[in-house]
């Protein structure tokens, strides 16, 4: 079954983003568009590496905030699909070409 | 005359050289009309300074080259720069001059740690005073509410980094608020975003707050990712480092006592 923000997630490279005040905000160059996440977002954008998995990311969220493995899972696919639907992340394999993993 | 200004026989300068912010430049063109009007717009600014940035000015639209690090193009006329030279082309008239100067200082000032906003400066206790807002927000009406001589521009405020502190600088960039230029800088006292209302009324921000306040009303063209990058740590040291307040204000000049002093 494919999973909406299931994969390898990678942020977007033409993006300008900063932490401040544990909020990110993310600036798309090409569309003069700010974007804003609060802190669990923060944490879920900086742990977004190209690398790991929606479940990679929802176990960090476990070991960070009090929350069920279940929970985090459903909160970070959701914020995935809202990252991707908003071109702030792109799908690893995309950037590199084949596969993630 | 107090500025290095070489003249042609005509009378005619053969440049132009300026101080805006720290960035010294010099305006080269063999169209003496524009020069002329840019040494009589920019007077306030015209400065003698080493290291000056070259900037060639013509009426004829040019190709940019593939070295450019910074292209932008503005109703017929283009700017195209590198790290130590400019062209501004397609220059029909000292309006498009304008338009072209803004657009290559807001990338200009990247490596200074500076950038241009759409803001009122005023100098009051040797501190710069920056109201930032949109159109409508009362750049203006804070610049007429000021003492005489104090503003620094009722609406592009250039904000830059030296020697660790952040300053404000007068720029030749002015809205309604008509006034001669003011080519001085003070050390930065405070960023207030402005909220017209029937009361007068101070609170601090949040970095982030600021950050988010600053974003859309900084002037910047570029669309190269790196430049945005740039500009974006920039803003957010700023933020970091700049008392920023939400600044609810009555059209008088009653506001200036609930500023921070």
């Amino acid at each position: 079954m494919n999973v909406p923000g299931a994969g390898v997630w990678q942020k977007n490279p033409s993006l300008a983003w900063r932490e401040i005040d544990e909020e990110t905000i993310i600036i798309s160059p090409s569309e003069s568009v700010m974007h804003e996440l609060n802190n669990t977002g923060s944490f879920i954008w900086r742990n977004i590496d190209g690398h790991r998995r929606a479940e990679d990311l929802a176990t960090l969220l476990t070991e960070q905030y009090e929350v069920t493995q279940e929970t985090a899972l459903a909160d970070t696919l959701s914020l995935l699909q809202e990252l991707s639907a908003r071109k702030l992340v792109v799908a690893a394999e995309v950037l590199q070409g084949g596969m993630a993993r | 005359m107090t500025h290095e200004h070489a003249i042609l026989e005509s009378g005619v300068p053969a440049h132009v050289d300026l101080l805006i912010g720290s960035l010294p430049l010099r305006l080269n063109s063999r169209d003496s009309s524009l020069l002329s009007a840019a040494s009589r717009r920019y007077q306030g600014f015209q400065h003698t300074e080493n290291n000056r940035f070259s900037i060639e000015v013509d009426r004829h639209l040019a190709k940019h080259e593939e070295s450019d690090a910074f292209v932008c193009d503005f109703e017929g006329a283009r700017v195209s720069a590198n790290s130590r030279h400019a062209h501004f082309s397609g220059v029909h008239h000292e309006y498009a001059l304008d338009s072209l100067l803004r657009m290559f200082l807001s990338w200009a000032l990247l490596p200074q740690d500076g950038f241009l906003l759409h803001a009122a400066s005023v100098i009051r206790n040797g501190k710069a005073h920056v109201f930032v807002g949109r159109s409508g927000a009362g750049k203006s009406t804070v610049a007429s509410l000021s003492p005489q001589g104090s503003v620094l521009t009722d609406e592009i405020s250039l904000i830059n980094r030296v020697n660790g502190e952040w300053h404000a600088f007068g720029t030749p960039f002015w809205g309604e608020f008509r006034a001669d230029g003011v080519n001085t800088s003070a050390p930065l006292g405070g960023i207030f975003r402005l909220i017209q209302s029937s009361g007068n009324c101070v609170k601090p921000m949040r970095s982030s707050e600021l950050l988010k306040s600053l974003l859309p009303c900084v002037l910047f063209f570029s669309s190269e990712a790196a430049d945005h990058k740039r500009l974006l740590k920039i803003l957010a040291a700023a933020s970091a480092e700049i008392p920023g307040y939400n600044l609810q204000f009555q059209k008088n000049r009653s506001f200036w006592e609930v500023l921070p002093s």
